[in-house]
């Protein structure tokens, strides 16, 4: 028996989102705008949790012309072997426009001009979820802060009817039914401490999985980032003005590429030494420096608090993992309205796989923002119809939870955090996540196999924090597992997914590959339901007034 | 990581342990918040930048703990610089930093 069993707080709703970020914020409101009501849960503090909050990034509101659109669009289709859709891209980035200027609008914030490109920038990522926390609450959203959702509950046909989960800080469960349950609550990232990303620890995707829900993308899931080594700020934008220095100052070539850094130089670099950064290329210019720090004030907070100018000095880098975070792997999006393949059950976000719009490699905000504000928009509108069509039965049906590894368990009892040890000792190294091939993706399988005999065991429930931490280290187990099984499977170089044994892309491989499964894992090819689309030559550019 | 919680700065409103993603603070009733889980710290600078007193220090230091003093944090005036920098200190705006951004985008010609 799991400590969910105890006597706890028991909510019900027409929708329930998992999640802090702004995935879970706008699911909610597109929920709640369209008549259901809404409970949000979310294991950290919605406004706080998640990369975005974290990451103040900006993101781009495009209007519907081509030449602006089409370059976000294009930017990574090849990148992305092919796997976007522009069918997706269109619909999202559509919603996109409509719905994220109403951040603004919702605080009385003037909504800014359009820029010289034809678009306009969001607020920062700290900003906007501060607003749309505040916003939820104004549109009567309940929300349950430091409650991780540990486990979804199913009806007797098999739909999702909502989930129980954990109240850390009031220390008992909670249990939440609904009619329709949105999983908002991020990627994975292995606890790296890459940005704001030690919230995002697979829990969705187990959730997903125990309920019969399967995965997609999970092979493209090696997404890391350069960071200053002594932090955690994945930031990698600035890193196109960067130089690169071996340890005794010479330099290093041909570790950006196109303009941007190249992660397997870097990474390759790294495999033979330490590497140096200055950022002096095109940045001698005071007002540069100055829109740069304003632009990412968390990328100078690593070196301001420790006394390095970046600009002047050198200072050491290294890769850390952001895994489907900036990935793309996900649970599987398996109709038009981010439903899964469970009844009563969607997805948005980092949660989902992003490979409709982003095929398999995506890193910066601006495709994972359309991503996050089109699902989550898409998500909401369809839970709170769903919900709504299933009328009194939604609240009132038999349900059951169907939370297994991590949860519960019979036998000896093991450590957590030497679960989580033993998962980031198989996808954390280069030489096994970045460069992969048959044997050591396999053997990596082998010692993640042995884990997940281990972690039958009954986990730790004393607390809250271990009871929390076992399901975590379950969810960051079972993800590397179905990331290293997909791998193994495409046998090809696609993406971000680099097989040093297979190293060309291979086009009879362009499809998707569903994985699943918790004590055998398997994959399915699915179709791309969209043919290779020709990249448009590129247009002279609007210009806007 | 979270370094210091300044008990002469604080003002005693929890806001730390609620808004915290990984729950590294314990609200102590009639007292300061505790720094209970330094370990479990992401280094988001996120409570650095909700805290209404400035009364937290989260150095850059992700994997260790330095062992500031609040001595050493106020001599650099480092306590609520995030703050600052987001406009999120009071008087201040995030509207004001994205208007000085979005005129030096123009001034410099940046494309991002």
């Amino acid at each position: 028996m799991s400590r969910l069993e105890e006597n706890g707080l028991e909510l019900d709703a027409d929708v329930l989102v998992v999640g802090g970020g702004p995935a879970a914020a706008w699911a909610a409101i597109a929920a709640t705008e369209r008549g259901a009501s809404v409970i949000v849960v979310d294991k950290g503090y919605v406004g706080s949790s998640g990369a975005y909050a974290a990451s103040t990034s900006g993101h781009k509101v495009l209007p519907p012309i081509a030449t602006l659109r089409d370059p976000l669009k294009f930017e990574r289709y090849a990148l992305g072997g092919f796997l976007a859709q522009h069918k997706w891209w269109d619909r999202l980035l559509e919603i996109t426009y409509d719905r994220a200027p109403r951040v603004w609008e919702w605080v009385g914030y003037d909504i800014p001009v359009y820029d010289r490109t034809g678009s306009y920038r969001g607020l920062q990522g700290s900003e906007t979820m501060r607003i749309l926390r505040k916003v939820l609450l104004q549109k009567g959203v309940k929300i349950l802060d430091q409650s991780p959702a540990l486990e979804l509950l199913v009806d007797n046909e098999g739909a999702v009817a909502g989930a129980r989960g954990f109240q850390r800080q009031a220390n008992a469960p909670w249990t939440v039914k609904a009619g329709a349950t949105i999983l908002a609550n991020g990627g994975v990232a292995w606890l790296s401490k890459a940005l704001g990303c030690n919230t995002n620890t697979g829990d969705g995707a187990l959730m997903a999985a125990e309920a019969g829900g399967e995965l997609s993308g999970m092979e493209f899931s090696a997404h890391y980032s350069p960071a200053p080594i002594h932090s955690s700020i994945t930031k990698s934008a600035y890193y196109r003005y960067a130089s690169y220095y071996d340890k005794d100052g010479k330099e290093i070539e041909g570790l950006n590429r196109n303009g941007h850094r190249s992660t397997s130089a870097i990474a390759k670099e790294l495999l033979k030494g330490p590497v140096f950064v200055r950022l002096n290329k095109d940045t001698e210019n005071p007002d540069t420096r100055r829109m740069l720090r304003l632009q990412q004030p968390n990328f100078f907070a690593a070196f301001d608090k420790v006394g390095i100018d970046p600009f002047e000095q050198n200072w050491e880098i290294t890769l850390l993992l952001e895994g489907t975070v900036r990935g793309t792997g996900g649970i599987r999006i398996a109709d038009t309205e981010c439903g899964t393949t469970v009844k009563g059950l969607y997805a948005a976000g980092d949660a989902a796989s992003r490979e409709l719009n982003c095929g398999g490699f995506t890193g910066g905000a601006g495709p994972n923002m359309t991503w996050a504000i089109g699902s989550a928009n898409i998500a909401g509108k369809a839970a709170a119809d769903f919900s709504r069509a299933l009328g009194k039965a939604a609240r009132s049906r038999p349900v059951h939870a169907v939370g297994g590894v991590g949860l519960k368990g019979t036998g000896a009892t093991w450590d957590a955090n030497a679960v989580v040890k033993a998962v980031q000792d198989e996808v954390f190294p280069y030489d096994k996540n970045i460069f992969r091939s048959e044997k050591t993706l396999l053997e990596s399988l082998a010692k993640l196999e042995e884990q997940w005999k281990l972690v039958q065991g009954a986990p730790l429930q004393d607390t809250a924090q271990h009871l929390i931490r076992s399901r975590e280290a379950a969810g960051l187990l079972t993800t590397a597992r179905w990331s290293y099984f997909a791998g193994l499977q495409r046998t090809e170089t696609r993406g971000m997914h680099k097989r040093l044994d297979f190293p060309q892309l291979d086009e009879s491989q362009r499809h998707y590959l569903a994985v699943g499964g918790l004590d055998r894992l398997w994959t399915r090819a699915v179709e791309v339901e969209e043919e290779v689309v020709k990249v448009p030559e590129a247009k002279k550019e609007l210009q806007l007034a | 990581m979270i370094e210091l919680l300044s008990q002469s700065r604080c003002i005693q409103c929890d806001k730390c342990a609620s808004v915290c993603p990984t729950n590294v603070f314990d609200a102590v009733p009639g007292e300061s918040p505790v720094i209970a889980r330094q370990e479990d710290c992401q280094t988001c600078f996120l409570c650095e930048a909700y805290c209404p007193a400035d009364a937290l220090f989260v150095d850059a230091h992700a994997h260790e703990v330095i062992g500031l003093t609040e001595e050493e944090v106020l001599e650099k005036d480092l306590f609520g610089q995030y703050r600052r920098n987001l406009g999120w200190n009071k008087g201040n705006s995030p509207l004001n930093i994205h208007a000085e951004l979005q005129e030096l985008r123009q001034r410099v010609g940046s494309p991002y």
